[in-house]
């Protein structure tokens, strides 16, 4: 087996550990810590996504990819302002 | 040997990944600042998502990704500090501030109190300045 599919397999190991470790942290009782473990889990997503989309030839990957990063982002940013509110 | 490289790359990524993961769940109870250590754990991550995707050759992604990890880790923080820390850390709410004896605009609240006050040692001692007091009546 090629070295390069073993590492790719070994990443998305590491991504899934992560993404259980994020869903762990999102449960604490911060409403912060709730909305960075859902910031981790899209991210890891995305980047499994990549990783899976190379080795199983799936269609459109890059383009979903780039979608979960770009979209997480933004539902981050929007649910940190509502969290944050005004400036006194 | 491109092969390698990636291999490599990915392999320090995902090693990268494990340790944030097992720091993300280990820290303890008594840690002072435990949401802002996470965030910066998270840091390491997307450093981590970063170097992953150069080496599957995703240059677009890593670059758009290293641009907004950043956004995202500040507004986090931004928001917890506004809402959650702000109002419910106790150590905050009462912050000494430490003032020296020579500082040329801030001094401390007592010293100007004693300042202030009608006894103050200062006030007896400088005659330049006379108190008057004028009686007014309200009746005229």
């Amino acid at each position: 087996m090629d070295i390069l599919i073993i590492s790719k397999f070994i990443v998305v190991i590491a991504l899934i550990i992560m993404m259980l470790a994020a869903l762990r942290a999102s449960a604490y009782k911060s409403t912060s810590m709730g909305l960075l473990g859902s910031s981790i889990v899209v991210n890891a997503f995305a980047v499994a996504l990549l990783i899976c989309g190379e080795i199983y030839n799936l269609a459109f990957y890059r383009d979903i990819s780039l979608a979960l990063i770009f979209f997480g982002f933004v539902g981050t940013i929007a649910f940190a302002v509502v969290l944050g509110g005004d400036d006194e | 040997m491109i092969e390698y490289v990636q291999s490599i790359l990915l392999i320090i990524s995902a090693v990268i990944i494990i340790i944030s993961a097992i720091g993300l769940v280990s820290l303890g109870k008594n840690t002072k600042n435990k949401v802002y250590a996470r965030i910066h754990i998270v840091g390491l991550f997307d450093v981590a998502c970063i170097i992953a995707m150069i080496a599957l050759g995703q240059f677009l992604l890593a670059g758009i990704y290293f641009i907004l990890a950043p956004f995202t880790a500040h507004a986090i923080a931004n928001a917890y500090w506004k809402k959650e820390d702000r109002e419910n850390n106790l150590e905050l709410q009462n912050v000494v501030e430490d003032v020296g004896e020579d500082h040329p605009f801030l001094h401390p609240k007592e010293k100007m109190q004693a300042l202030e006050s009608e006894n103050s040692e200062k006030l007896k001692a400088d005659e330049r300045f006379s108190v008057t007091t004028l009686e007014i009546d309200e009746g005229e």
